[in-house]
């Protein structure tokens, strides 16, 4: 609709214009007033509480399924009858407490999630700088594209791609051996896991990362320079800083997600370096003990809660910094 | 505190730039820039919005690399020194305060970076809030002190440390006008409280006029004229300096013996400018004439102390409060618009719109430029 035509049929129909002059969006949105108009003032108050209504069903559900867990992890399973016990336990709790095996699994997981958070943020946090900070078109289009690109492959085809490149025939050892060296075991050991988890949780890391390094001034990182800070000690005394909301944010992500991880472990990991998740699912498909597997479930969603906790009451601190006490 | 390198010669220049050049992409922000800084001396850069005065500011702190061309800083060529090794403190355009510290640690970020006895940095600190007047508002950070505290504590950052060489980059151009007069006399004081060389940044020509003792006028990455501020008011050496220093007529003519500018056949007495080329007898030229060097006078008449008049018919009359600004126009000119200001209107007869008048200008006040080559500048 060009713009003539609206101020042609302006002139004829006096001065209100017609609607077709507008764009889509426009209509969409006077139409969405219109409707609004019907709405008794008197309701008003509950027009955010509508708009939260999808959100609280969702976390409704989750809250009953959690229920359900929390329930049937009381119930201790009765192999004879394959069938929960009618009354309430802690045994389930007390048989994952008395297990090595528990105790392995559940260090694992939780080793993986700092050692995979700290190795992510420190690889994150330059790649994110260096694209938010050139100057070059080009390459910034080509660190994005590095960002993005991996999320269109997912988790599991990832790992194949691992094993494959990792295998005793794989390309790596391959090439090792034309220079005369190995086979070595690449797979199936605990580094290989975490490998495979910072190879996956990157992108997420540097995604977080991004917006927060780009509200860092660059006058702020020149300022500093001026006061005679040389660029390691920019960056640790007022880049990370600045930056930190962004960091407690990439580091609750990428946390959460390798301690609760499932994938990776069992696919690079072989069976011998499982995590929480991996133990949960063979408690309900193996072993078919519904009752630990949701005691198990419920340590872990409490381990990552917890860890959330942490970051989160750390974010409140530098938010306070941030902005000041109040 | 780490023994400031002072040259022991005196006659070496704070800054001395010799044809710096720096290009971006296309735009050429800064052409064959060459001049110098005298230790202790307040020089204003002054120019419009995208002159390069920021550019030149960012080469003299080290934050970008020169194209080509040559800076010292007290006698030593600074091209291989990053900017944290080089002594000069800045006041940046948009403050660029640390927004997680303290007004306290903002100013000590400097001495602790230089690595000054941490014992003397509170006490230093405080002498320095005390300095830009922020006795006691230490504690507080960026976001809960006023714009022109801001802009003190980023005063006091950048001169805490002792810096040789003081860059300030239109620290003043986002306060208000009362704010910003005030902030420009504490700067002065300041300045000369520690005989820092300070170079400064504005495209405010009373800023300018007011602080300096040297001022450099840019345009379009060129150096136009540098000089005293009663020079620059009094020769400017070329027609945008005069503009860009309150000039609100340019008559457009030929030049003519005298030395005078010939318009629409009138012969209007003026002189020229030290440093700006005179202008050749029959080439195109143009005569500046400033608003408040005009008298007004009944119609016919010479209105006294005037060489030259000429015939007006006033279009507006704007009151100012001290003073009355006419919009005036010359029928005799060519229909050529002329400002004249009344700065004392109480003495003098008021005119109306409508009225016919005689402006009348004394010679000396008349500033012909050649205007032969209208794109081509200075040297
Ligand atoms: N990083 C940059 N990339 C591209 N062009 C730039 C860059 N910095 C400056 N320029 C260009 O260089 C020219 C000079 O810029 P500069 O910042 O020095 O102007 P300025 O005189 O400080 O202007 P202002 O008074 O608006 O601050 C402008 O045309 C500007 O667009
Ligand atoms: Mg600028």
């Amino acid at each position: 609709m060009s713009d003539a035509d609206g101020r042609s049929a302006r002139g004829r129909a006096g001065p209100r214009p017609p609607l077709a002059a507008y764009p889509l969006g426009w209509r969409v949105l006077d139409a969405l007033e219109a409707a609004a108009e019907l709405w008794p003032r008197r309701w008003g108050g509950a027009v955010k509480w509508l708009m939260l209504l999808p959100a609280l069903a969702l976390v409704g559900l989750l809250l009953w399924g959690l229920g359900v867990m929390a329930d049937a992890s009381l119930r201790a399973m009765d192999f004879r009858t394959y069938r929960l016990a009618e009354e309430w336990s802690a045994a389930n709790f007390a048989k994952a407490w008395g297990s090595a095996a528990f105790w392995a699994t559940a260090r694992r997981s939780l080793v993986a999630a700092v050692a995979v958070t700290a190795i992510c943020l420190a690889l994150a946090l330059p790649y994110a700088y260096a694209m938010t900070r050139t100057r070059r078109p080009g390459l910034r289009r080509l660190l994005l594209i590095g960002l993005f690109l991996p999320f269109f492959i997912g988790q599991v085809v990832r790992a194949y791609g691992w094993l494959i490149l990792l295998g005793q025939q794989g390309m790596v050892n391959q090439a090792l051996g034309a220079a005369g060296l190995g086979p070595y075991r690449l797979l199936f050991e605990y580094p290989t896991v975490i490998f495979g988890l910072v190879q996956y949780m990157l992108p997420f890391a540097a995604l977080m990362l991004a917006p927060a390094l780009a509200a860092v001034p660059e006058e702020v990182e020149r300022a500093a320079a001026s006061c005679g800070a040389s660029w390691p000690r920019t960056l640790w005394h007022v880049v990370i800083p600045m930056a930190r909301p962004g960091l407690i944010a990439a580091a609750l992500v990428v946390s959460t997600l390798t301690l609760t991880d499932f994938a990776m472990p069992a696919i690079m990991g072989g069976g011998g370096s499982d995590f929480l998740a991996n133990l949960v699912y063979d408690q309900f498909f193996r072993t078919s003990d519904a009752g630990l597997g949701s005691a198990i479930t419920l340590i872990l969603t409490f381990l990552g809660t917890t860890v959330a906790a942490v970051l989160l009451t750390m974010a409140g601190i530098a938010a306070q910094g941030g902005r000041g006490r109040r | 505190m780490p023994a400031a390198a002072h040259p022991a010669a005196a006659d070496i220049p704070a800054v001395e730039a010799r044809g710096l050049a720096r290009r971006y992409g296309d735009a050429q922000a800064l052409r064959a820039a060459s001049f110098t800084v005298a230790k202790g001396r307040f020089l204003t850069v002054l120019g419009p919005s995208g002159s390069g005065k920021s550019t030149l500011l960012r080469l003299i702190a080290g934050f970008e690399r020169a194209d080509a061309g040559d800076l010292r800083l007290f006698g030593r060529p600074v091209e291989a020194v990053p900017p944290h090794r080089r002594s000069v403190g800045m006041v940046f355009q948009r403050l660029a305060l640390f927004p997680h510290m303290t007004a306290a640690d903002n100013v000590a970020f400097p001495l602790r970076m230089r690595r000054w006895d941490a014992r003397d940095i509170p006490a230093r600190v405080e002498r320095f809030l005390a300095l830009v007047r922020l006795e006691g508002l230490g504690r507080r950070r960026p976001d809960e002190l006023s714009g022109g505290q801001q802009q003190r504590v980023a005063i006091a950052r950048a001169l805490v440390f002792e810096p040789q060489l003081l860059l300030l980059d239109e620290p003043l151009a986002s306060l208000d006008a009362k704010l910003r007069e005030e902030m420009q006399l504490e700067f002065r004081r300041i300045q000369r409280e520690l005989g820092v060389t300070t170079i400064n940044v504005t495209h405010d020509q009373r800023e300018a006029l007011v602080m300096s003792d040297q001022v450099i006028v840019m345009e379009g990455g060129r150096i136009l004229q540098d000089a005293a501020p009663e020079t620059l008011w009094r020769e400017p050496a070329h027609p945008f300096v005069a503009g860009f220093l309150g000039v609100g007529t340019f008559l457009e003519g030929v030049a003519a013996d005298g030395p005078a500018l010939d318009v629409a056949g009138r012969r209007l007495p003026g002189r020229t400018t030290a440093g700006a080329p005179a202008p050749r007898p029959g080439h195109p030229a143009q005569g500046a004439l400033r608003a408040e060097r005009v008298t007004l006078g009944p119609a016919g008449t010479l209105p006294p102390g005037s060489d030259a008049a000429v015939e007006a018919v006033v279009e507006d009359a704007i009151f100012e409060g001290d003073r009355i600004l006419y919009e005036l126009r010359l029928p005799g000119l060519g229909g050529a618009r002329l400002r004249a200001i009344d700065a004392d209107p109480g003495a003098r007869a008021r005119h109306a719109p409508g009225d016919r008048v005689a402006a009348g200008w004394a010679r000396g006040d008349f500033l012909l430029f050649d205007a032969s080559d209208r794109t081509g500048r200075l040297p």
